[in-house]
């Protein structure tokens, strides 16, 4: 990248500055930072790679963590049983109408049956392999929509997608059969959460900052999506409508100045990805602070022996509740230096609201005040 | 990496880089004074060049005496309105008052007979009451000087001109025979038209009177906010009744040298001078806001409105075409003048962090159970808090001879900690500063490094001195480098003289996080010589110098480089003396202070650990200039000193060993170390406790004070 480059970035910004700037908005009104996470108690022991959850029809929960997927039940949902194990990762998980758990799996959509296998698995749609599924809904009408996050690399290596900038991601929705599968949105900013809610169809872009939406026109099609939050400070991934109207937004990781400079750096992000090993780039991450090799942001620097919790955070906690227009109403946050970082799901359950921190490889349990 | 690469390398002598380059340059040019009247200068020498080459015979004696007589009174005139204009105001009336002070020199000369002396009092006595009325109505009644002195001009212009009509005749019709009075029209003192002479000797007094006295700066404060310049207990309607009363004696002083060399009077006398004073003044960069502008400054621009006028003139340009030029840079000076005032710190703030490219040596591998001495383990992951709570951020610790511990605090003080279990708290000494390194001297002085201030010792009394806080100035570098800015660590070689190192010339030391990001040899090493009580440079540019360590034979110096991650060792004696090395190359962290060990070894603290993430930046200059510009502080992507350890080197430079604390809880930063009795006490700059591990095998006798000045000498 040349000086011509640069030159031209400046002046965009001179004679264009109306444009779309996408800066970091600060964290106010109802995303407010707070400490509420590393309030909540954990369910059970660490659950490692704990990465999604769903709510099957009796009332359990089914999690995805790694290769396994278990069952939570019972009060609190302590109680912890192996469902079934696959050869590799699972991700993002749903059930349908028929009581069915439909799962993405690093070769495609699995079905599976009450046992735990597989009955059907579709790989592929319009002729790319289903190999970054991220996020998973099933619509009243049986319909499965599957985000795709990328068509160049898997959901483990979403990191290299932020950094490549890639826009990739695709939105496709099959049968309940998993048949006829169709790709109905693509070149999309990793697409990483999706919700139905009232016949619309709600999406995320986790490396776009933003949630859209789209009406649902018959099954499994959708009409033109439009945005409902444009900038998010965070990177917004799985999205779950409640019961009553809403939705759960979890977002794995916040935004900082410096990883948005990174991004414009094209000679600097080349070679950190060529050179240095991936858990030390210059980069969002699930989980941070474990490792003295990883990047320091200069007001990262403890003083006192104290780490101050409005650091410019490497990684970070944070879950939004939106109302049934998608307005954010209020967040949990773990700041820097607290516990729960990573959250790649917030789900809904009959005992309160289930937030999986992969970073921490935790299960919290937020009971709502209606519920205890 | 294998140990082999960690041999200490080639000790050929090394030519330390010196920290140049054209971007430093220009971002320390614009922070200067002097530097702001460049444009208006270079815009001057353009004219009279301009006017030389176009106009013939305009580079000659006789014609510069004789722009000379005509320019001294408009400058006497243009200098009146800087007063104003700096003191936060304007006064427009000195075109007026300049032409009524030429009519009462006339009056009193011709029509009431003074002598000449009584002439030049009178008059300036003159300029002085009209000056009065304004700054009484300005300074007491606080009216708005841009009307009050509109008024005054009209008033005054309408008054001389029935002056004139009435006494025209008069004065045409009258002369006098006075040798005083032609001096003063026509002499010359040494070549130099005696009004231009007056007019430079009022310069130097004025300019000493704005820049180095009380009042001028008094007048200064009161521009740049009359508010706080009454908050900070300035009689601010004195000062304005005075400054207008300079702007009037000033004028006075115009219209003698006037009357003196013309006789006459008419009126067009000083018609629009206020309009080209006030051009002059803000061409010379005083701002229309008040308190900012020069003496010096002022002048520049009342001659570049001087000699293009006259230039314009003499080519045959019309005189309102003149005019309306004169009045189009009136525009642009303001313009420029609104615009650079505004934005001139903010330029200077994104231009000042200069960062150049660093390419680091490849760096040791601190995997644990690898073979690399640095290896990670937990050796300190069990220190022990002492002092928990009762220092704040100690960098260096130090034992005296009865065992009592020595600590700092963020505010200047310097903390002794005694009894059993260091439970007793006292505040030895309060310097002030940030004090870093320390080390005792032979008569148990404990000689302080303090961050902000220099080299201070407190006596065994609790006393404090100064040692040193500077040295000789750099005449090539444009910052003033004669203050020791950021004090790191220090020691003291067998002969009492004090080595130290200064981290930075460019930075203050509450901001070396910017020093390491720059990463430019900034920094230098000095010397203080006890004797001639002197301080004297060692190595004049270093990148970052922070721990400083005599060897046990005292024939050399060991210097830690926290950017280069390197310790070099400077030679005071022996074949190689005043020649520099590197003792210890590839170093997985960023050094910090170096101290003695009891077994003839030396300990050195590991202040941050190299990230890969930083190493890079640190190979890509552009890469850190943008973020210094686009990015927030906070926001930088800076080395990783929230962990550290403490390693062993000998005298050869080999690493022996490493003590690590990878959670980095409790001991976030280690910045120093400090073996006694058989123990090592760990400091930190941002830590709340000085640590302490038992050291196996050690001495337990050996103490630092019997390392340096007893028995434990190993020379």
């Amino acid at each position: 990248m040349g000086f011509l480059t640069y030159l031209r970035r400046d002046l965009e910004q001179i004679f264009f500055k109306d444009r779309d700037p996408h800066a970091i908005p600060s964290m106010d009104g109802a995303f407010s930072p707070n400490d509420r996470l590393d309030h909540l108690a954990p369910i059970g022991e660490p659950l490692i790679g704990a990465d999604a959850a769903a709510v099957a029809p009796d009332g359990t929960v089914s999690v995805s963590a790694e290769n396994k997927i278990w069952q939570l039940s019972g009060d609190g949902y302590q109680h912890r049983a192996l469902l079934t194990e696959f050869d590799s990762n699972i991700g993002a998980l749903a059930y349908g109408p028929d009581g069915q758990l439909v799962v993405c799996t690093a070769r495609g959509i699995a079905k599976l049956d009450a046992a735990g296998r597989i009955t059907k698995l579709l790989t592929e749609a319009e002729g790319q392999p289903l190999r970054c599924l991220t996020a998973i809904a099933v619509a009243p009408d049986g319909a499965i929509f599957v985000c795709d996050g990328s068509t160049r690399h898997s959901a483990e290596d979403w990191c290299v997608d932020l950094m490549e900038r890639n826009q990739l991601g695709r939105i496709i929705a099959c049968g309940p059969a998993l048949d006829n599968a169709r790709v109905l949105l693509r070149d999309l900013n990793y697409p990483a959460g999706l919700a139905i809610a009232d016949d619309r169809f709600w999406f995320t872009e986790s490396f776009a900052h933003r949630l859209s939406r789209a009406p649902i026109v018959g099954r499994g099609a959708i009409g033109t999506p439009q945005i409902v939050i444009r900038n998010l400070p965070g990177y917004p991934s799985r999205l779950t409508a409640t019961g009553s109207a809403g939705f759960w937004l979890s977002l794995f990781a916040v935004r900082t100045h410096l990883v948005e400079f990174v991004l414009r750096e094209d000679d600097f992000s080349k070679e950190m990805m060529l050179t240095i090993p991936r858990d030390y780039w210059v980069a969002p991450a699930l989980t941070s602070g474990r490792d003295c090799l990883e990047p320091l942001q200069v007001g990262a620097l403890r003083a006192l022996g104290v780490e101050k919790p409005w650091a410019p955070p490497r990684s970070y906690g944070l879950a939004a509740r939106l109302d049934a227009n998608g307005d954010v109403v209020e967040s949990l946050h773990s700041r820097v230096g607290g516990r729960y970082h990573g959250i790649t799901a917030a789900v809904a359950t009959p005992q309160g609201v289930i937030l999986v921190s992969k970073g921490a490889g935790r299960l919290l349990l937020h009971r709502t005040e209606l519920q205890q | 990496m294998s140990t082999t690469a960690l041999q200490a390398p080639s000790r050929r002598p090394l030519r330390l880089p010196s920290s140049w380059s054209p971007r430093l340059f220009l971002s320390e040019l614009l922070l200067k004074q002097w530097f702001e009247p460049i444009i208006p200068f270079t815009v001057m020498i353009g004219l009279l060049l301009y006017f030389s080459l176009t106009i013939k015979d305009y580079a000659s004696i006789a014609n510069a005496v004789s722009l000379m007589r005509l320019f001294a009174e408009f400058g006497f005139v243009a200098l009146g309105m800087a007063f104003s204009l700096i003191s936060g105001g304007i006064d427009l009336s000195v075109g007026a008052n300049f032409a009524l002070c030429n009519f009462a020199a006339l009056f009193f000369l011709f029509v009431l007979g003074f002598p000449a002396w009584l002439v030049v009092l009178a008059t300036l006595a003159t300029g002085a009451l009209v000056g009065a009325g304004n700054g009484i109505l300005i300074g007491y009644l606080k009216a708005r000087p841009f009307l009050t002195t509109l008024v005054t001009l009209i008033i005054l212009r309408a008054g001389v001109n029935l002056l004139n009509e009435r006494f025209a005749t008069v004065f045409a019709t009258n002369s006098i025979d006075s040798d005083a009075w032609d001096f003063l029209g026509e002499g010359s003192i040494l070549g130099v038209p005696v009004n231009a002479a007056t007019l430079i000797v009022v310069l130097f007094i004025g300019h000493i009177f704005l820049s180095r006295s009380r009042y001028g700066w008094h007048l200064t404060a009161i521009g740049a906010s009359r508010k706080a310049a009454r908050h900070a207990g300035i009689r601010v309607e004195r000062m304005l009744l005075a400054t207008y009363m300079l702007s009037g004696i000033l004028c006075a002083a115009g219209g003698i040298f006037y009357a003196a060399r013309q006789g006459s009077t008419d009126s067009t006398t000083g018609v629009g001078w206020e309009f080209q004073a006030l051009t002059a003044v803000i061409i010379g960069g005083a701002s229309v806001a008040g308190g900012r502008g020069t003496v010096w400054r002022a002048m520049i621009g009342a001659i570049i409105i001087f000699v293009m006028t006259n230039g314009l003139v003499r080519i045959g340009i019309p005189g309102y075409i003149t005019s309306a030029i004169t009045g189009v840079i009136l525009l642009i000076a303001i313009g420029i003048d609104v615009k650079w005032a505004k934005n001139r710190g903010k330029v200077i703030q994104k231009i000042y962090v200069n960062p150049a490219v660093l390419p680091l040596s490849p760096v040791a591998s601190i995997k644990r159970g690898s073979s690399s001495p640095y290896a990670q383990n937990d050796r300190l992951v069990g220190a022990e808090a002492l002092g928990l709570d009762l220092v704040e951020g100690p960098e260096d610790v130090i034992l005296d001879r009865h065992d009592r511990l020595y600590g700092s605090t963020r505010d200047g003080n310097i903390i002794r900690l005694s009894g059993e279990r260091f439970e007793t708290r006292e505040v030895f000494a309060h310097i002030g500063g940030r004090p870093y390194g320390m080390q005792f001297d032979k008569d148990e002085n404990l000689i302080v490094c303090v961050g902000g201030m220099g080299v201070y010792g407190v006596k065994p009394s609790g006393e404090v001195f100064k040692v040193t806080d500077e040295t000789g100035r750099t005449w090539t570098k444009l910052n003033d480098d004669s203050r020791v800015r950021m004090a790191d660590d220090l020691d003291i070689a067998p002969d009492g003289k004090i080595y130290f190192s200064d981290c930075t010339t460019r930075y203050e030391a509450s901001n070396y996080p910017l020093e390491i990001v720059e990463g430019r040899p900034n920094g230098r090493v000095l010397c203080y010589d006890p004797k001639t009580r002197t301080t004297s440079k060692v190595i004049k540019s270093f990148y970052f110098p922070n721990g400083i360590c005599t060897a046990h034979d005292g024939r050399s110096i060991f210097i830690a480089s926290t950017t280069d991650c390197r310790i070099y060792r400077y030679w005071l004696e022996g074949p190689n003396r005043g020649s520099t090395e590197i003792l210890i190359d590839e170093i997985p962290g960023h050094p910090d202070n170096i101290n003695r060990a009891s077994d003839g070894n030396y300990w050195l603290a590991l202040v941050g650990i190299r990230t890969p993430s930083f190493d890079l930046s640190m190979r890509k200059a552009a890469f850190r200039r943008r973020m210094a510009k686009q990015v927030p502080l906070d926001e930088w992507l800076g080395p990783n000193l929230n962990y550290g350890c403490v390693a062993k080197f000998d005298d050869a430079g080999n690493i022996l060993e490493t003590y690590w604390d990878p959670t980095g809880v409790s001991h976030a930063s280690v910045t120093s170390m400090r073996e006694h009795k058989g123990y090592l006490y760990l400091g930190g700059l941002e830590n709340n406790r000085i640590g302490r591990i038992k050291i196996d095998g050690a001495d337990p006798t050996w103490t630092g004070y019997e390392a340096y000045w007893g028995n434990k000498r190993r020379a």
